[in-house]
């Protein structure tokens, strides 16, 4: 999927994947046909309104929800479906999950030291009390938090502290994988920098790979190195995050950015606001597919769509 | 005019015009400094307790509740108190005493004083009601919590509820006491061999509540096995709704004892309990009321206030009355 | 902003709001003055717990139980709404001449009701209409909220719409008896993006169609650049700056402002590392000594730790606490990242999509 390397290593496969929720009449397609790769130490974001299928995806990946077609492959394993359990509990602490609310996600009635060594306990990973102590307090440090604080519960933490300790305890398995499901969308406009740099900065040391999971394209174009936009449970366009932004092809991916509030008070009072209608495709006769428009970029659209979007490409170029 | 008034100067003008020029100088950055917790520190049992105790009445019914407990289990001791004993049933100065300086609660038929009888019996009332919580209330937490996490048992578990649910207590009750005979431990089995189920099935239905919260997800990602998952983090949770079981099966159990003796099941005959002597005395309720309320009142003593004082730690015990 | 003198519509003058948690006082709001214009927009900036939300729930007098005004005065055209005593007395303003929206527009919404019985209801008891006649009327404001087919989905229940929907419904619901002040908290924080960007349209239209006043609170300094007249910035329960739209992003003065827009994520790419402001903001248990923003601010002086600097006037429209602005501060210029804030974003904006959407757009046009 990726233009330039043959060396880049895969570490998330996803292969014409579908999640059906029920079954019978009442069946629920949440996603279907979805598609990706995702290379190490790379951040691929998966950006897409409420209901589009997002988490879905994300919950498939941790084992959570169930598939109902396709492959998820992780390091070269398949992981969903059935799996022998001493696989699947292996392949958890290689995946790891940083939750939305942070509020939510962690348990009230256990002390951050308790949190943060859950996973520690369920795969022994120290060799002492000591050292098991030693490293949650190192980790602490790392994500900002006081040590002194071991044995405060989450709820006398700022919401921002809180988002720490949830990063802190999914970061000390030292996993592969880190699936962020909007990690800062319920968190205050001055704290968000800090839980991104935060990320980045474990990125950098450790060469963690991120599925970044958002609503917002404003957030992402920092933080990503390729972006999917994602809509009722499609694929409708993946590219690299400039490559996406200066030339977003899909009309919901424009729509998207046109909405991205623009700090600045001149250039907000005439921005235009583009609206998506989803009727203006027909997919009645000419079925569409994911196609790879410019190398590294795909977009959904059908072969008429398609003759249409590389005629508005070329003429850009020119 | 101005947005923001009188207040605003344009800071030459100043008040406080102690301020030097050291104080304008540059401070280094302490980025930790503000990560400090400044809410007070939090104890989940230090707050229940504080909540609990700021409400008079609670106090005011544990007081009671903790007299009458004491005088249960304390005086028998010393009474020598025995219901079979009928040593002054020919002394007849003895008998029919109204209450007195002497004898308190006044004497029964027997000569036997009502004092030591209340305390015997309430004794045995009291020890038949906190055994058979405490059986119900392990059984029923652990049967509820694996219920509640396990599709497979979650089935068969229904159709053993539906079945036993509808088969009235006092019926088994009765024909457990019937094959089993009467006494103290045979009563503690027949009243708890299926109430146990009403208990695990309200645990089961808050396990159930509590088992797909997003915290309890995050236990799974990091690998955390089923059963830790409902011990640290379902179960504590559960605190006020298991507190709140046992306030309300404790004095129906005391109730339910005092009910069966009354009508002659349960206990053996040389057992004293509350239901026992208002069974005995029930005759004397115009002649010599006194024998018939006193116990009454006894029962009623200790089933209010471990009533309140129950329900009154369930609700300290529910974080939310915490603010 | 215009020449002629405005009318000030609501008038706040040194308030001050405390709260009772755990038989401890927390003061929430420390001696906030601000003034609200006839028809204009302001914005309240702040994170939660800054005390913007406690702010405004003082004008229509829903502060929470265990909370009270215990200092300052809150006039709203002539009339002291700090001497109002008990609901009766508040129901002729709240709804009708101050209106509120939710961030979560359930719970504003019955969802037993229908949602156009539920805008009729309005406009029968506040405008004394006909039933019939407010039928008519709430049709007409659910087409005008943006709402299609507003006839035909007038006996829907609210459980049947999306979220932005529903928002649209609530606006109709504040709009439905013509107040002066609408108070709108964090409208479209719940909201998607795309959904955001038209209901702030919306609301921006309305205003124009109906002429009232907002005050728009958010925590997100992006969203106000395009809806906000002026903007007041709040931490810690303190009003901090205080400026036109104009003012606040191009000449900022308080620190604590100038990392908000620092870390605004649109002006950061993938290869500049993002501004963060460090640190977590004080609770309202924090004993405070000082500018309660000194311990995250890079720029603190020795006497931010010891005194509250006072409202420094900049301009007759723009005010801020900072002891920067004391002459005998050290002069300190705003963050780099944000000193030509305009040229930058536009410059981002010249390689986006945006730019070329709209040159094609006149492209097209011509």
């Amino acid at each position: 999927m990726l233009a330039n390397g043959s060396e880049v290593e895969t570490v998330l496969s996803i292969r014409d994947l579908a999640v059906t929720y029920g079954s019978g009449k009442s069946a629920l397609t949440a996603v279907e046909h979805v598609n990706f790769d995702i290379h190490k130490g790379e951040t691929f974001s998966l950006v897409g309104e409420s209901g589009s299928g997002k988490s879905t995806i994300a919950k498939a990946v941790l084992g959570i929800n169930p598939t109902s077609s396709g492959s998820i492959n992780f390091e070269g394993t398949k992981i969903n479906g059935k799996l022998p359990q001493k696989l699947r509990h292996s392949i958890d602490r290689k995946i790891q999950m940083i939750f939305q609310d942070p509020a939510a996600s962690l348990n009230e009635r256990a002390t951050v030291d308790y949190i943060i060594s859950e996973g520690l306990y369920n795969y022994h990973l120290f060799d002492s009390e000591e050292d098991r102590e030693n490293k949650v307090r190192k980790m602490m440090e790392e994500v900002g938090l006081l040590p002194e604080q071991l044995y405060r519960y989450p709820h006398e933490f700022s919401g921002g502290q809180r988002q720490r300790i949830g990063i802190a305890r999914a970061l000390i398995m030292q996993p592969d994988l880190v699936v962020a499901d909007e990690p800062i969308s319920a968190l205050d406009m001055s704290i968000r920098a800090q839980v991104l740099n935060l990320l980045k900065k474990f990125q950098q040391e450790a060469g963690i790979t991120y599925l970044f999971i958002a609503h917002d394209l404003s957030v992402v174009r920092y933080i990503s190195d390729r972006i999917a936009v994602i809509r009722r449970g499609r694929i409708v366009e993946v590219a690299e995050t400039e490559e996406l932004f200066t030339h977003p092809i899909h009309p919901y991916t424009q729509a998207l950015l046109s909405a991205v509030p623009v700090p600045d008070p001149k250039l907000a009072q005439h921005k235009k606001l583009i609206v998506y209608d989803p009727k203006i495709h027909h997919y009645e006769n000419d079925k569409p597919s994911l196609v790879e428009i410019l190398p590294g970029h795909f977009v959904y659209c059908n072969k008429e769509e398609e003759a249409k979007y590389r005629s508005e490409l070329a003429a850009v170029a020119n | 005019m101005a947005d923001v008034p009188e207040e605003s100067k344009s800071g030459n003008n100043m008040t406080d015009d102690q301020l030097t020029a050291a104080d304008f100088q540059r401070v280094d950055l302490d980025s930790l400094a503000t990560e400090k917790i400044d809410t007070p520190k939090y104890s989940y049992w230090g707050s229940v307790a504080k909540t609990f105790f700021s409400n008079k009445v609670t106090i005011a019914m544990l007081a009671i509740l903790i007299v009458m407990l004491g005088m249960s289990f304390i005086q028998p001791l010393f009474s020598g108190y025995s219901l079979t004993d009928v040593g002054k049933i020919n002394d007849l100065a003895a008998r029919y005493q109204w209450p007195s300086a002497k004898y308190w609660f006044g004497t029964d038929a027997d000569g036997k004083s009502l004092f030591d009888a209340i305390w015997a019996g309430a004794r045995t009332s009291i020890s038949i009601g906190v055994i058979s919580t405490v059986i119900v209330t392990v059984i029923g937490v652990v049967v509820g919590a694996i219920w509640g996490v396990s599709k497979k048992i979650d089935r068969v578990m229904l159709e053993v509820y539906n079945v036993i649910t509808n088969i009235p207590v006092l019926l088994i009750v009765i024909v457990m006491s019937y094959t089993l005979g009467n006494g103290f431990w045979n009563l503690v089995f027949a009243m708890t061999v299926t109430s146990w189920l009403g208990t695990a099935y309200s645990i089961r239905v808050y396990v159930m509540m509590y088992r797909d919260r997003e915290y309890n997800t995050a236990s799974r990602t990091l690998g955390t096995p089923t059963l830790r998952i409902v011990t640290r983090n379902i179960l504590p949770y559960l605190t006020s709704v298991i507190v709140t079981q046992v306030s309300l099966s404790l004095p129906s159990f005391i109730s339910y004892e005092v009910f069966l003796s009354f009508v002659g099941v349960g206990l053996s005959q040389n057992t004293p309990s509350l239901g026992r002597l208002i069974n005995q005395y029930q005759t004397f309720m115009t002649s010599y009321p006194y024998l018939f309320w006193f116990p009454v009142i006894a029962l009623a003593l200790i089933t209010i206030s471990l009533y309140i004082v129950g329900q009154n730690l369930a609700d300290a015990s529910d974080p939310r009355t915490h603010m | 902003m215009s020449e002629e003198e405005q009318k000030t519509i609501l008038k706040v003058r040194d308030l001050s709001v405390e709260f009772q948690v755990r038989g401890k006082t927390l003061k929430a709001i420390h001696h906030v003055s601000l003034d609200l214009h006839d028809g204009e927009t302001l914005a309240i900036v702040g994170e939660s717990g800054s005390g913007k939300s406690v702010l405004t729930k003082t004008f229509t007098g829903m502060l929470e139980q265990n909370g009270h005004v215990s200092g300052g005065t809150i006039e709203y055209n002539g009339q002291m709404l700090t001497d109002l005593k008990n609901d009766k007395q508040w129901v002729k303003i709240r709804g009708k001449e101050i209106a509120t929206v939710f961030q979560d527009p359930m719970t504003s919404l019955d969802p037993i009701h229908t949602i156009g019985s539920q805008i009729s209801e309005v406009i029968v008891k506040h405008q004394g209409k006909s039933k019939s006649e407010a039928k008519k009327m709430a049709i007409e404001l659910m087409g005008r909220t943006g709402i299609p087919d507003a006839a035909e989905r007038y006996g829907d229940y609210p459980f049947e719409y999306s979220g932005g929907m529903r928002q649209r419904i609530v606006i109709a619901i504040a709009l439905a008896c013509h107040p002066k002040i609408l108070i709108c908290d964090e409208p479209t924080t719940a909201l998607d993006v795309t959904t955001q960007a038209q209901i702030l349209d919306l609301i921006r239209d309305l205003k124009e169609e109906y002429h009232f006043s907002i005050i728009f609170i958010t925590h997100d300094l992006g969203v106000v650049a395009s809806i906000a007249d002026r903007i007041a910035v709040m931490y810690s329960g303190r009003l901090i700056e205080v400026g036109t739209v104009d003012e606040i992003f191009y000449d900022p003065r308080h620190p604590y402002t100038w990392s908000l827009l620092s870390s605004l994520p649109q002006l950061a790419t993938k290869d500049t590392n993002l501004y963060s402001i460090p640190g977590t903001p004080p609770s309202l248990y924090s004993e405070i000594k000082g500018d309660a923003f000194a311990p995250r601010d890079p720029y603190a002086l020795k006497v931010d730790f010891e005194r509250e600097p006072p409202l420094f006037k900049i301009t007759d429209t723009h005010y801020a606490r900072t002891w920067l602005l004391d002459p005998r501060a050290p002069k300190i210029e705003k963050p780099e990242i944000i000193q030509n804030l305009h040229e930058r974003i536009e410059k981002q904006m010249e390689s986006d999509f945006m730019k070329r959407a709209e040159t094609e757009g006149e492209v097209n046009a011509s």
